[in-house]
């Protein structure tokens, strides 16, 4: 859990903020507030109790605060108290916030309020405090500095935390300088900068704010230990020459998921009238509909999908050979092979393999055996119990010996009583002030496939012979060239660091994961802007998805070489098509089969014992579209009687297979036609129930495998468009 | 990890994860069917040798073992394939049921032991008491009087792929042999064996052969064999041969075990069934592309989950369950088109249209596109996520592909490089930055080739991903200590100096199995898992042992001395971390007054029990204290302190 945390915000809603400055397009309030709705929609994000916020308006119209009887602290508006803010609040301080007509309201006072807020709120507790103060610094503020100093020891003894942001304020650090300052400005800025200085708080620009949010920011989340126990080599319970160290297991890598979307229906329940406890503007108005009433009336409000389940067993006498049981009458188990093994709800723990926690070192490995490709997991750091120094010692002595030996641990990990054991790779970690062994899970024999690609190197031939000069070999000069580019190519020190020196280029720390911060930023985004279209992405988001132009062009004159040597063509769209090769398969001896069936007659016979074969060899024999006709006339009556026939779906699956063949040979003989006659007829017979009654299912299963009609594009003959061949697919 | 997922909200599973779309590739189904030859020759035991470790095996009972193990394997591994045995040239005849076989088709002398189908426990018992049971054996091995038709053989395997596994991706037939030519006279049956044989080919049944030689007799495919068996690549004899085009006689004369040998050759037959992405392009530069297909070579394999069975029935069924969505708020059922995406923000749902969420997640097209080059040694050794995926150069869409993949594999494994990418698996998938590392072939002792060569792509954590280290004390061992740690280290090398995962089952899994087998053979439950996976402990006993107790010394003699100069300095020693000095505080604070870290030690829980004050003790530290003893740590204080008690009571 995140600490509980409370910021306050004082927004500047002065007169002198609806003003356009500075060649910018909108005016200071609303430049200002990309930076704020950028900060508190990302608190709302957290979704969190104890994230809490509250706005304060600053120069605001009116006077509304606990101190509003007094003469400074008027125009002074709390817009929010301090609370969790979910989206209808959101949405309400949306439409409060906005330019008033006012010049009047001190900033320093509105500070005072906030400090009040806070201390109100939070009492003693445990809380992170701050406050961030957003302004244009054209206001005027008392600028007493006695006053001054008394309000940044309060903050400073409270442990609150003040940032101000200002609007065109200079920051040398930064490099930003406004010319021409207005005198009171700069005083203005002058005293809040000590007011800062005062309580260590931060006091920054905006365009710096701004110019930030692109670079996404990175959640710190408090470890929590995987595994708590020992390290041991040998077994401690038997043997007294076992080692055992008391270590913790964290996480070092753990992927964040982007935000993930749940589906929803509109609500088809508003006649029952309980909609409002579902408030009206809570949903964004769809584009599709945006009726006049949409605001009031709740035509928007969303349901959740639930998803229900019905189970269905196999039952001879049922119509359709299946039948609904209920959920409640089933019991568990699982499935050995094609066998339903049932284990009573008791039991179920038996096939469970039982296991004491623990991390066992099994043996040694040297880092120069060991493929990197093996590791199977994210990692992890094994520390020592943290608050045993002996233990830390004693797991250093492990990690310095393993480093000097240049060797990784095997180890069996099972990180609680009657979990799965996982063979984990320990490897030292030594850095400057810190220590640590590091872990990956490594795969058992079940993970690894052993499938099997020829050499790279060297080509041997069908007939045993060893070449080479091979198409598929590189030749001297490819293999120069590609050198010759990857070594031009180098990233490591193409990179810059803070200090302009030479440094790797795209450290892992720089690569943001696009997909997370692109829909988080959206979906903040339409929290604050429902009508607008989503921004472009940021481009820290997708830099890394092209190689640096600068990098290009150093490379460029190599990437020629390449090409030329490479002599890469592509393959034609058109020759992609299988074009049978026809006749041409022999087995390994070369006999040739077709004569030995030679002596057959031209028309032959197709039987539905043996059909795909023979419809092959029949079109392998074939003299002219007659025969292919022929043959393929005679495999449909074969597949439609299966159908008649079928009992249930039972025949289905060998129709979908001969179907398959029947159009892929069509497509290849370009006969198009020919299959296009043959599915519509198909067609009509299914749904005319001809085919021994209601065979929808059949029709599914030939949508599902997308059996309908030759299109165009896969066969140029074919008259069938891409419209027709869509339509004839979903259409009953 | 799943104890974190138990505690999100029931509705945030039903959501659109990105993963990679591995079930579409598992289902490239296979069928397998094993079609035994049974004779006098192939049921003798080859002749004595003088090894200590003979193999009795006859031919047919190392085949049928094969088989039979081949079959536990795949009922763990590949849950949805087929299998099936065919004995041919038996006295008996058997063929499937009677309402399947459909009327006149009869093929003498061959014997459906198991029908090609998912296996089920019957199988698997009929194929285990055939290989175990003497009696059994020797009622069904009876070699027939008249020689048995090939080409009845190869159509009744036809037969049975025809019905029984229709639109499977990879059918194939697996043929045990020591009879080089079985229809040496009869020139008629040798035809019309090759004609049988083509239409295997054209139903894309691909026929494998284990031919066995014997020592008087070396097996020659040509005689016969070579008319059956079909290439499954075009005939360029400039091809580059199929890795294990045909594999070598296994012959039961040179020592080795047969089972073993003939097990080794049916293993080396696994091909990559299907890519996990086909043809995605390479760009090495800017417009510079060739094509790759990726494979999935590591992949943690999970016990199939449970499921609901129906026992009303005359046996067991596995109830098949289909879901329906429905509104939350009339249970109406609703249409996959009326269905909104929406984010939960704000305890409340932002909508976007499906054209605008297709649109945030479009990265560009698919494929693999290199940003340049860096040494591996930048790569850290903690910079993982999940398994790599194996790449492979393919011509289907460039052609030249192979000899420009070729260079570049070479090229960095000779620098020890690795390209830096960015890599879209498929159309809208999330990008990720991935390294390509070079990887070369390796052999087992005997040149089967273990792991291919060819590239490795490598998902790389994003910074988002990379967790900071806990903070902790660092005591750095002095020099003593770690030699005498190195000495135990150098003691324990693993075999070969290696980690072999084909050493290690994964001992959860086969146990998980191996009680199902035995419920559903309704044998008596194993009472002892086999597990690989526990450190051999006599050994490292016996080899290390000494050196342990002599580090145990050592360490004890090393924390003193630093103990008597760095006692008080340790605890002021704690870096202050400015972002949360108020938790470190009142940390330090518990620690000063001696005894009482946050944590309690043995010691004092064992106190506190006796005293029967364990309830006195903050949840934290019972959780920690049962942590640390692997105990759950879940529930309400009281059962946190039931279970410390239990604990001690069980002592």
């Amino acid at each position: 859990m995140a600490d509980k945390e409370a910021t306050v915000y004082i927004l500047d809603m002065g007169s002198s903020m609806g003003e356009v400055r500075n060649g910018r397009k909108e005016s200071d309030l609303d430049w200002a507030m990309t930076y704020v709705w950028e900060k508190i929609t990302s608190t709302v994000a957290t979704d969190r109790k104890g994230a809490q916020l509250g706005v304060i308006g600053l120069r605001t119209d009116r006077t509304e605060n606990e101190l509003d009887k007094e003469d400074s602290f008027e125009h002074i508006s709390v817009l929010q108290e301090i609370g969790q803010v979910l989206l209808p609040g959101l949405k309400e301080l949306r439409s409060k916030v906005k330019v008033g007509n006012t010049h009047d309201g001190d900033a320093i006072s509105a500070i005072v309020i906030a400090i009040q807020m806070i201390t109100k709120h939070c009492k003693k507790l445990k809380w992170k405090r701050r406050i961030v103060l957003v302004t244009d610094g054209r206001g005027s503020i008392d600028a007493d500095p006695d006053g001054i100093a008394e309000i940044s020891k309060k903050i400073k003894e409270d442990e609150m935390e003040l940032v101000v942001v200002g609007v065109d304020f200079d920051d040398l650090d930064y490099g930003f300088k406004e010319e021409d300052k207005d005198y009171d400005k700069a005083t203005n800025e002058s005293t809040l900068k000590a007011l800062v200085e005062g309580c260590d708080g931060i006091f920054g620009t905006m365009q710096q704010a701004i110019e930030e949010l692109g670079t996404p920011r990175l959640k710190t989340t408090r470890p929590v230990p995987s595994y708590k126990g020992q390290l041991t080599l040998g077994d401690p319970e038997t043997y007294d020459s076992a080692l055992c160290i008391d270590v913790e297991r964290y996480p070092r890598v753990m992927i964040r998921r982007p935000l993930t979307a749940s589906q929803y229906v509109r609500r088809t329940d508003l006649s029952n009238g309980h909609h409002s406890t579902q408030s009206s503007n809570t949903v964004m108005p769809d584009t599709d509909d945006p009726g006049p009433t949409a605001a009031q009336a709740d035509p928007n409000s969303l349901t959740s999908v639930k998803n229900a389940r019905t189970y269905q067993v196999t039952d001879a006498d049922a119509p359709g050979g299946k039948r609904d049981v209920n959920r409640d009458d089933l019991a568990k188990g699982y499935e050995y092979g094609r066998t339903a093994v049932h284990i009573s709800e008791s039991d179920l723990n038996v096939v469970k393999l039982e296991t004491q926690a623990g991390l066992e070192i099994i043996g040694f490995v040297p880092w120069s055996n060991y493929d990197r490709y093996m590791s199977m997991t994210v990692s992890c750091v094994v520390i020592a119990q943290k608050t045993n120094s002996k233990a830390i010692m004693a797991l250093s002595s492990l990690i310095h010996a393993l480093f000097e030996l240049e060797s990784y641990a095997v180890a069996r990990l099972v990180t609680k009583t009657d979990k799965e054991p996982v063979i984990v790779l320990l490897a030292p970690s030594i850095e400057v002030d810190y220590e640590c062994l590091l872990d990956v899970q490594l795969p058992f024999t079940e993970d690894v496939r052993s499938y099997r690609f020829p050499t790279l190197d060297k080509v041997i031939t069908v007939s045993g012979k060893k070449i080479e000069g091979h198409r598929n070999l590189p030749d001297d000069a490819l293999n120069k060239s590609m050198s010759d580019y990857v070594d031009r190519m180098d990233l490591s020190t193409f990179g810059k660091d803070d200090n302009g020196e030479e440094a790797e280029y795209m450290p892992m720390a720089e690569t943001y994961s696009p997909i997370l911060h692109r829909i988080d930023q959206a979906v903040r985004w339409r929290a604050v802007h429902p009508d607008e279209p989503v921004p472009p992405v940021y481009e820290i988001l997708t830099r890394y998805s092209k190689p640096p132009e600068q990098l290009v062009a150093k490379a460029k004159r190599q990437l020629e070489k390449l090409v030329v040597a490479a002599d890469v063509k592509k393959v034609p769209a058109k020759t992609q098509s299988r074009k049978r090769t026809r006749n041409t398969m022999t087995p390994l001896s070369g006999l040739d089969v077709t004569a030995l069936l030679g002596s057959k007659p031209r028309k032959t016979k197709i039987t539905a014992e043996n059909p795909i074969p023979e419809f092959k060899q029949a079109l392998d024999m074939a003299d002219g579209v007659g025969a292919i006709r022929d043959a393929a006339q005679q495999l449909t009556v074969i597949i439609e009687t299966q159908i008649k026939d079928s009992f249930g779906d039972l025949a289905y699956s060998r129709a979908v297979e001969e179907l398959n063949v029947l159009r892929e040979e069509l497509t290849d003989l370009e006969e198009p036609g020919i299959y296009n006659d043959i599915i519509r007829g198909l067609k009509r017979k299914l749904i005319a129930e001809e085919l021994g009654g209601d065979r929808r299912e059949m029709w599914w299963e030939i949508r599902k495998n997308k059996l309908g009609l030759i299109e165009k594009k896969v066969s140029e003959v074919s008259t069938v468009d891409e419209e027709e061949g869509k339509a004839f697919l979903l259409s009953i | 990890m799943a104890d974190e997922n138990k505690w999100k909200p029931p509705g945030d599973e039903e959501e659109e994860e990105e993963e990679l779309d591995e079930t579409a590739y598992k289902s490239a189904k296979d069928a397998v069917l094993f079609v035994i030859e049974v004779s006098e020759l192939m049921l003798t035991a080859p002749p004595p040798v003088g090894r200590k470790e003979q193999d009795q095996d006859t031919p047919v009972s190392a085949a049928l073992k094969c088989a039979y193990t081949l079959m536990q394997q795949r009922i763990i591994s590949n849950p949805n394939d087929m299998m099936g045995v065919l004995l041919y040239g038996t006295e008996q005849t058997k063929f499937q049921k009677e309402e399947q076989a459909r009327g006149a088709l009869a093929y003498p002398h061959c014997y459906l032991l198991t029908d090609l189908d998912i296996p089920a426990a019957e199988d698997v018992k009929a194929l285990r008491s055939l290989v175990e049971d003497e009696e059994e054996s020797k009622k069904l091995l009876v070699p027939s009087k008249e020689r048995v038709s090939m080409a009845n053989v190869l159509f009744c395997a036809n037969q049975i792929f025809t019905t029984k596994a229709p639109n499977f991706a990879s059918r194939r037939l697996f043929i045990v042999t020591d009879d080089d030519d079985p229809h040496e006279k009869d020139k008629a049956l040798k035809s019309s064996a090759a004609v049988r044989a083509k239409d295997l080919y054209d139903l894309g049944v691909i026929i494998e052969l284990f031919p066995i030689s014997r020592l008087d007799h070396e097996f020659d495919r040509s005689k016969f064999y070579d008319d059956i068996v079909y290439n499954t690549r075009p005939t360029d004899p400039e091809a580059p041969a199929p890795i294990f085009g045909t594999a070598a006689p296994t012959s039961t004369s040179d020592g080795i075990s047969l089972l073993r040998s003939l097990l080794s050759s049916i293993n080396s037959k696994a091909v990559a069934r299907r890519a996990l992405f086909s043809s995605v392009p390479l760009e090495i530069g800017p417009g510079f592309r060739i094509s790759v297909k990726g494979y999935i070579i590591f992949k943690r394999q999970e016990p199939k989950r449970s499921c609901y069975i129906w026992l009303e029935g005359e046996k067991p069924q596995i109830a098949t369950g289909t879901t329906t969505q429905i509104a939350d708020d009339t249970a109406r059922t609703v249409d996959k088109v009326e269905i909104k995406k929406a984010y939960k923000f704000g305890g409340e749902q932002i909508t976007f249209t499906p054209e605008e969420v297709s649109q945030l997640r479009h990265f560009g097209d698919p494929g693999i596109r290199i940003i340049g080059f860096k040494p591996q040694s930048m790569l850290p050794f903690w910079a993982n996520t999940r398994p790599s995926t194996f790449i492979y150069p393919s011509e289907d869409d460039y052609v030249g592909s192979t000899r420009v993949f070729s260079a570049l594999q070479q090229k960095l494994l000779k620098d020890k490089k690795m390209a830096l990418a960015w890599f879209i698996a498929r159309k809208n998938a999330s990008p990720v930055i991935a390294a390509i590392l070079p990887g070369a072939e390796k052999q087992d002792d005997n040149g089967a080739q273990i792991i291919p060569p060819g590239m490795w792509l490598w998902p790389l954590p994003f910074a988002d991903d990379i967790r900071q280290n806990p903070d902790t004390n660092l005591i750095r061992a002095p020099e003593p200590l770690i030699d005498s740690m190195r000495t135990v280290i150098q003691q324990l090398q693993l075999p070969k100096a290696i980690y072999d995962p084909r050493k290690y089952p994964n001992p959860a899994l086969q146990w998980h199995y191996r009680i199902l087998q035995a419920m559903a053979l309704e044998e008596d439950l194993p009472e002892k898992p086999e597990d690989k996976t526990v450190p051999k402990y006599k050994q490292i006993h016996k080899r290390a042992g000494a050196y342990v107790v002599d580090w145990g010394h050592e360490l004890h003699r090393q924390f003193e001395e630093w103990r008597m100069e760095n006692e008080s300095a340790v605890v002021l020693g704690k870096r202050p971390a400015k972002d949360d000095m108020a938790v470190r505080g009142a940390k330090r604070a518990k620690g000063d007054d001696g005894e009482g870290t946050a944590e309690v030690d043995d010691g004092q829980m064992m106190k506190a029990f006796e005293k029967q004050t364990v309830g006195k003790m903050t949840i934290p530290q019972l959780k920690s204290w049962l942590q640390a003893k692997g105990r759950p740590v879940g529930g309400k204080k009281a059962q946190l302190v039931e279970r410390v008690e239990e604990f001690f009571e069980q002592k």
